[in-house]
């Protein structure tokens, strides 16, 4: 009997240790928010510089895309802190959030330089903002093995083909059809998946 | 017949083995996550930490975010090696318990 109650013990410790592990590893922070937030900041960006706004001083089409970005960046910023403090730090959303981060500064400074020095024009704009935000949807994919992240990519790769080869209205659709597949519709997918396994794990802890 | 393996009795109370797999897991996590994954009271939750933290298994640190504490624990080296001999001596002793 003894013998029969500690092998019940034993591989009751053992289940215990697996359900932890398990329970650890599936913590991943809520981060769909950020696609819908950028989408909407790229949108913005793109109907100041192309159209301006009515007052005088938001017209200079110039200032569209660095104010948005900073101010997307600060939003962003202030959201994640606040949203991430009582999640705990994992290997992997501490490795997608060094790649973001770095992405968001390369494009920050490249796209600045090529603004002030005037050395680009809008084709080349998409494709750099295209071709950056395909690489870290391609890294982030890679790491979570998400499949439809990495379609994400895709979309953006190809619109940064098409911002090359295309005309400047061709580049323009290609980076708005892009930011609505891979910013708002992915974001909110992303959220309805985030949703689903806060239930499920809820349902779990419960 | 080899000897059969001892339990590391530290780690060997449910909650103490709990919070050792739940922090192997991830890099560092707060007290409150703890508190909701183990469905423990603050007391309780709090006085098994501490045991952890003194047979430096797990390290303790107290920072403040946005004007609010925070309470962070990390598993150490120690207590990471501690859990992978507790980890093999159980399947040692399962074994045994099943072949006998």
């Amino acid at each position: 009997m003894t013998d029969r109650i500690t092998e019940i013990e034993l591989k009751d410790r053992l289940s215990l240790i697996e359900n932890m592990i398990a329970e650890g590893r599936r913590t991943t922070g809520s981060y769909s928010w950020t696609f819908i937030l950028w989408g909407v900041a790229y949108c913005v960006a793109i109907a100041w510089s192309s159209w301006g706004f009515g007052w005088s001083m938001w017209t200079h089409s110039y200032l569209a895309w660095p104010v948005t970005m900073t101010v997307a960046f600060a939003l962003t910023w202030v959201l994640a802190v606040r949203k991430s403090h009582k999640q705990p730090g994992t290997t992997a959303g501490r490795g997608i959030g060094a790649i973001w981060f770095a992405m968001g500064i390369s494009m920050f400074v490249l796209l600045l330089s090529l603004g002030l020095s005037g050395r680009g024009d809008s084709q080349l704009f998409v494709a750099v903002i295209a071709t950056m935000l395909g690489t870290a949807n391609a890294a982030s994919s890679m790491l979570l093995k998400w499949k439809q992240q990495f379609a994400c990519a895709v979309v953006w790769w190809a619109a940064a083909v098409a911002s090359c080869f295309g005309t400047v209205a061709q580049s323009t659709i290609a980076l708005l059809v892009a930011i609505f597949f891979c910013q708002i519709v992915f974001g909110i997918y992303g959220m309805i998946c985030e949703a689903r396994l806060r239930k499920q794990q809820d349902g779990s802890n419960a | 017949m080899p000897e059969l393996p001892e339990l590391n009795p530290v780690i060997h109370g449910k909650l103490r083995l709990a919070l050792l797999s739940l922090l192997i897991g991830v890099e560092e996590a707060e007290f409150t996550w703890l508190r909701t994954k183990t469905g423990s009271t603050d007391g309780n939750l709090g006085a098994q930490l501490l045991k952890l933290e003194e047979a430096g298994y797990v390290a303790v640190e107290k920072k403040f975010v946005q004007r609010k504490p925070q309470t962070l624990y990390r598993m150490t080296e120690a207590g990471r090696l501690a859990l992978t001999e507790y980890v093999q001596a159980l399947k040692q002793l399962l074994g045994a318990a099943i072949g006998a």
